[in-house]
């Protein structure tokens, strides 16, 4: 987007120019129009948003993001939102309420039915006039970024020499007044992200700037919640929470009434003397919090900092922590969560970023505009969730340009069971073949680290295809998951065909006398190209499939695969011992 | 902490029960203390003494409590060298990864050479560094005591810092703490359980050589310093039943008292070092530690002396580093410094190496002959006696281990049988076996299991204790019997536990061959053909070059033994027989 214009719409709208404004929105195409709003803060979208005609809002709304657009279309009252839709041309209608989830869906058309019967355009303006208010104040101090990270990457070395970069070249800011979540599937580096902004971890290159000087030459002021914790044992929750403090050099008494005062904040008054392992897990994050509180960073950094947590007690730490941060009960600018809970990364992010992996790059960058306290069974709250699940499951929505590198890898095989994708099938056919992914999710209980291996299996088996965010199954899907346990392994074996690296291992073992070939062979081949842990993923995954396919048999003393001959099972070599 | 208020163990050291008269409970602490004072004051006026080529042994009793005392001390400040040795060698091998490189190695290698390869060295250099007082050779004695401790310490302190969680290293490094804190409230704290079960061992190593160290035959000097172990020593020479039974007993209540008012003490209370992250219900318990947290006087101690000390050096090293983040520069001097350290090193090794291959070369057939012959002979000497202890211990440790009731009794009982040092001992088994008609040969073999087996039997009760009780449940339920059990749980689930046993026990083997094989008794000198006897001939009548070539070919076996052997043995415990819970 050019910047001369958006600078010129944001001085317009700051000094309440309507008209001009309006205008200059009309003088473009739409899509730019589009452009134009996101490029803005969204709390002067709103207010911008308000004021455009219908027609023009009309026009615009289908070349925003859908869940965006939900958010402002809410802005104006339900009267005018009804017009608004109505307004959109029958395509741009239908390819919007497509896009929304089931949840938002059913909420915007009790909505327009509303306003079709009695239009109340008052209490909502007001009420949204009140949260405009309160949500500005948090943004206008100074936008200027704290952090800044350009083209920063991250390369490991091979056994062999060669380097494996894990995340590509990515620009990134941290402004003051956000939470800023980060997102992506586990292993796509996030901690190590993570690392590179606070200075724990060199970017292999570009360059970290905390207000503009390098990382490394000015000791910012951070500090990290940790997923494990990372308590001491042998230190007390008093001596603990005042390791910061010693290490700054302070004094005994500022020292003890500083860390006094975090603890506290953090509600544990009174347990001072005791040791980690004398508390729960929850209680243990809530000494890691005392501990980042009592340095008053500014900013806080948090690797998943509930995940290792039962979803009662982080949801209990969570609001807590929100309420520190909406009553600005600490001095912290602001806060960057590590996740890979979406619905998390929703209900307390400004702003999400979502990456992807292998090698780790930024696929969607984005503003949460709902308000705080945000609530999770709310209609806006959904399209977001969905919006995310879309974004990680479909590779070609990728935002950055394509990696330099130009041999083109084999695709790697999603760590997943056959059992957990005869699962995900099972669920499906039980929800007429068809469902949204976070609802899949939500029912089997599996945060989005699990389904989405299971997601990739299915898909790449076949048996599956996630379209926007839902997920829809096959006919050799369907047949798959009605079959019985026989004819099930006959079929994965069918499906593994389309799998790359399975035929490699088939080519290669058929292409022996003895139709054996040892494991550290195929092992080798992937170390070339993986990092250490992703190999073991690989063989272990192959190794799982192959055996429940009937396609090989492995023996971990010879550590050798053998090809199963066409008309032998596995069953008949196996020692008849249990007769 | 609720649900033990009634022990002990609770009480941190601020808290005193009003009930319990102080004056009675802090009477042993001030009197080990003034204990203490007198036993190094008379130490140090020994020691400048001038040196007396021909110390006199007195073999009566009541001699006993002085040569206790100065043996006792000796082995305590060999420890205390070796603790400050191993946190300064393990801190560079662990954050010096080109250091790194070369410091391990060196440590596998220092630590596969038998204590009385370095006595000529190191005896001669002390010598000479204090020619006319009895330090000197003091030191010497001290330096070889320090040799056959600090080895297994150092490696302990070292894998503990490379295995520190990683977040904790980054807990440290994003909160910019100095090097004294993450040393005090980090590293320290992460090795210390395993520093202090290796400084048990060592200690114990310190008593097993203690004869050794004490008296040895130097060129044609005899040396032989006040003493335990030059006490039992002479007793042997002379034969004098009634004075090794006395030093004997001397020694095991020396042995047992330092077990019960230091280790014991001490493990209880790194108990709070223990990395876990909810609190165990069975932990280890201290007579004498909860006296000391009773007590009133050591509270007040710290109060002035070890606490503000701490507070004053946290802050001192923190503000140090504070201005070292500011100004961030002299690197170029390190540099240069540890360039021309290195360059020192290189020649000086260069150097040693030349001259020893000029040494070895000067070695006639037959004493290469008597080398290989002699590694022959004790590499099976080695293996007959694991064969032997892992045939008693493995049947006797997994029964023990399968009933804790009988493990409760059995385990203490074995705990002061093993802190007996096998060497003490010695004089009175070789006599029996005269008597009977054995001789070294047996003597040797015997010697050795005293000295390696409780390695092995420790290890096998802990691995049985450990086994799972589904799994010995699912034996009950299918009714196995008796073999299919052994075979397949008992042995397979032991496994990882035998294997370290074995490893530890193979080291030592080595180690004290050269003891078992080479000893004097009655006037006379009792050898068996055996590397040991080879390097213990060699060092007593000073022939230096097959002292270093037996030297040599005993740390390249045993090196290579743990490479080719006991690692790929390790490698399998930890995949294969691992019990995952």
């Amino acid at each position: 987007m050019t910047p001369p214009l958006v600078g010129k719409l944001n001085e317009l709208v700051s000094q309440q120019k309507w008209e001009p404004a309006i205008e200059l929105l009309q003088g473009l195409s739409a899509s730019d129009a589009a452009d134009l709003i996101m490029a803005m803060r969204f709390e002067e979208q709103q207010v911008l948003f308000r004021r455009l005609p219908i027609p023009l809002a009309a026009s615009i709304v289908n070349h925003l993001p859908y869940f965006h657009a939900y958010v402002l279309l809410h802005a104006r009252s339900l009267h005018e939102m009804a017009a608004i839709v109505e307004a959109m041309t029958q395509a741009e209608r239908d390819h919007f309420l497509d896009a929304l989830p089931e949840e938002a869906w059913n909420s915007l058309m009790d909505e327009l039915a509303e306003a079709g019967s009695t239009a109340a355009p008052h209490s909502v303006q007001s009420s949204e006039a009140g949260q405009e208010k309160e949500t500005a104040a948090r943004i206008t101090s100074d936008d200027k970024p704290i952090i800044e990270a350009r083209g920063i990457s991250k390369s490991f070395a091979q056994k062999d020499g060669s380097e494996i970069q894990v995340i590509a070249p990515v620009d990134l800011s941290v402004e003051p007044n956000t939470i800023i979540a980060l997102l992506g599937p586990s292993g796509s580096g996030k901690s190590t992200l993570l690392r590179m902004l606070t200075g724990l971890a060199a970017p292999t290159s570009g360059e970290v700037l905390w207000h503009g000087a390098p990382v490394g030459a000015c000791s910012p002021n951070v500090a990290i919640v940790f997923q494990s914790f990372a308590l001491f044992p042998w230190l007390t929750v008093l001596e603990n929470v005042e390791s910061p403090l010693l290490a700054r050099g302070m004094e005994h008494e500022e020292r003890h009434s500083k860390a006094l005062k975090a603890i506290d904040a953090v509600g544990l008054k009174n347990f001072e003397t005791a040791y980690p392992k004398e508390l729960s897990g929850g209680m243990k994050q809530r000494v890691g919090f005392a501990r980042a509180l009592a340095v008053e960073p500014e900013v806080l950094f948090m690797d998943e900092p509930f995940s290792a947590l039962d979803v009662l007690t982080a949801e209990n730490l969570r609001g807590d922590l929100m309420d520190l941060w909406l009553a600005k009960k600490i001095p912290t600018r602001s806060i960057f969560i590590v996740t890979h809970n979406i619905e998390e990364a929703v209900l307390l992010a400004d702003r999400v970023i979502v990456l992807g992996r292998n090698p780790a790059r930024i696929r969607a960058d984005f503003r949460i505009a709902l308000p705080q306290p945000r609530d999770r069974k709310s209609a806006a709250f959904f399209p977001y969730v969905d919006y995310i699940y879309k974004v990680m499951t479909k590779p070609e929505l990728t935002l950055a340009p394509p990696s330099a590198t130009a041999k083109q890898p084999t695709p790697l095989l999603p760590h997943a069971r056959p059992g957990g994708v005869a699962g995900l099938l099972e669920l499906l056919i039980d929800r007429g073949g068809e469902e949204d992914l976070y609802h899949v999710a939500e029912t089997l209980l599996l945060e989005v680290d699990d389904l989405l291996p299971i997601l990739d299996a299915a898909t790449m088996l076949g048996f599956a295809a996630a379209h926007e965010g839902d997920v829809k199954i096959t006919p050799q899907g369907r047949a798959f998951a009605e079959a019985d346990i026989s004819s099930r392994r006959r079929l994965f074996r069918e499906a593994l065909t389309h799998v790359p690296l399975m035929q490699q291992i088939v080519l290669a073992l058929e292409s022996k006398s003895d139709h054996t070939m040892p494991l550290e062979f195929f092992r080798d081949l992937l170390d070339e190209r993986l990092p250490a842990h992703d190999v073991e993923q690989q063989i272990e995954t192959a190794l799982n499939w192959g055996r429940y396919a009937d396609i090989f048999t492995y023996d971990s003393e010879s550590d050798r695969l053998r090809l199963i001959q066409p008309g032998e099972t596995a069953n008949s070599r196996e020692p008849a011992r249990l007769h | 902490m609720a649900h033990n208020k009634t022990s002990a163990r609770v009480l941190t050291w601020g808290t005193i029960p009003k009930t319990v008269p102080s004056i009675l409970q802090d009477l042993p602490v001030i009197c080990a203390g003034l204990a203490l004072f007198y036993a190094l004051l008379s130490l140090t006026h020994y020691w400048m003494a001038p040196a007396s080529s021909q110390t006199v042994i007195d073999l009566q009793v009541s001699a006993l409590p002085k040569y206790a005392m100065f043996s006792v001390l000796r082995i305590a400040i060999a420890y205390v060298f070796s603790l400050l040795f191993t946190l300064v060698y393990g801190y560079i091998a662990a954050y010096n990864a080109k250091a790194e490189k070369f410091l391990i190695p060196l440590l596998d290698t220092l630590q596969s050479i038998p204590v009385l390869s370095f006595l000529p060295g190191v005896m001669l250099a002390m010598v000479a560094l204090f020619p006319t007082r009895q330090l000197g050779v003091e030191l010497g004695s001290i330096l070889l005591i320090f040799t056959g401790q600090v080895w297994n310490m150092t490696f302990s302190f070292y894998s503990s810092l490379k295995s520190i969680p990683r977040e904790m290293r980054e807990v440290a490094e994003i909160y910019r703490w100095s090097w004294w804190q993450r040393f005090t409230q980090m590293e320290l704290p992460y090795a210390a359980i395993g520093l202090v079960w290796n400084s048990m061992m060592s200690v114990a190593g310190g008593w097993f050589f203690l004869m050794a160290c004490e008296m040895f035959v130097l060129g044609n000097r005899d040396l032989r310093l006040p003493g335990l172990g030059s006490y039992l020593q002479t007793a042997a020479n002379a034969g004098d039943m009634r004075a090794i039974a006395s030093g004997l007993g001397v020694m095991i209540g020396i042995i047992v008292l330092i077990d019960q008012l230091i280790w014991r003490p001490v493990i209880a209370w790194t108990e709070k070092f223990k990395f876990e992250q909810v609190e165990s219900v069975d932990t280890p318990h201290s007579f004498v530690l909860d006296l000391l947290r009773r007590s009133r006087v050591l509270p007040f101690v710290a109060r002035i002396s070890l606490i503000p000390a701490r507070e004053y050096l946290s802050l001192y090293f923190a503000k140090r580093r504070a201005a070292s983040v500011a100004e961030q520069n002299t690197s170029v001097v390190g540099i240069w410094i540890s360039r021309l350290l290195s360059g020192a090193i290189l020649v000086g090794v260069a150097y040693a190496f030349m001259k020893m291959s000029i040494l070895l070369s000067g070695l006639t057939k037959t004493e290469v002959r008597g080398i290989f012959v002699g590694a022959g002979a004790t590499f099976l000497r080695v293996a007959l006696t694991l064969v032997l202890a892992g045939m008693w211990t493995i049947p006797v440790g997994i029964m023990v281990g399968l009933k804790p009731k009988l493990s409760a009794i059995v385990q203490p009982v074995a705990q002061i049988a093993a802190s007996v040092p096998a060497t003490a001992l010695f004089p009175i088994i070789l006599l029996v076996l005269i008597r009977v008609g054995g001789g070294l040969g047996i003597g040797s073999i015997v010697l050795l299991l005293l000295g390696t087996q409780w390695y092995i039997l420790f290890n096998v009760i802990a691995g049985a204790m450990a086994i799972p009780t589904d799994l010995k449940e699912v034996c009950n339920v299918f009714r196995f019997d008796k073999l299919e059990r052994w075979r397949e749980l008992y042995l397979p689930g032991i496994f990882p536990y035998l294997i370290t046993g074995f490893v530890t026990a193979s080291g030592g083997a080595w180690n004290a061959s050269i003891i078992a094989e080479y000893f004097r008794f009655k006037g006379q000198t009792y050898t068996v053909t055996g590397l040991g006897s080879v390097i213990s001939s060699a060092a007593d009548s000073g022939n230096s070059r097959v002292l270093i070539g037996a030297t040599i070919l005993m740390a390249a076996m045993v090196v290579t033994i743990n490479r080719l052997l006991w690692r790929r043995l390790y490698a399998l415990a930890a995949t294969k027989f691992k019990l995952e819970t």
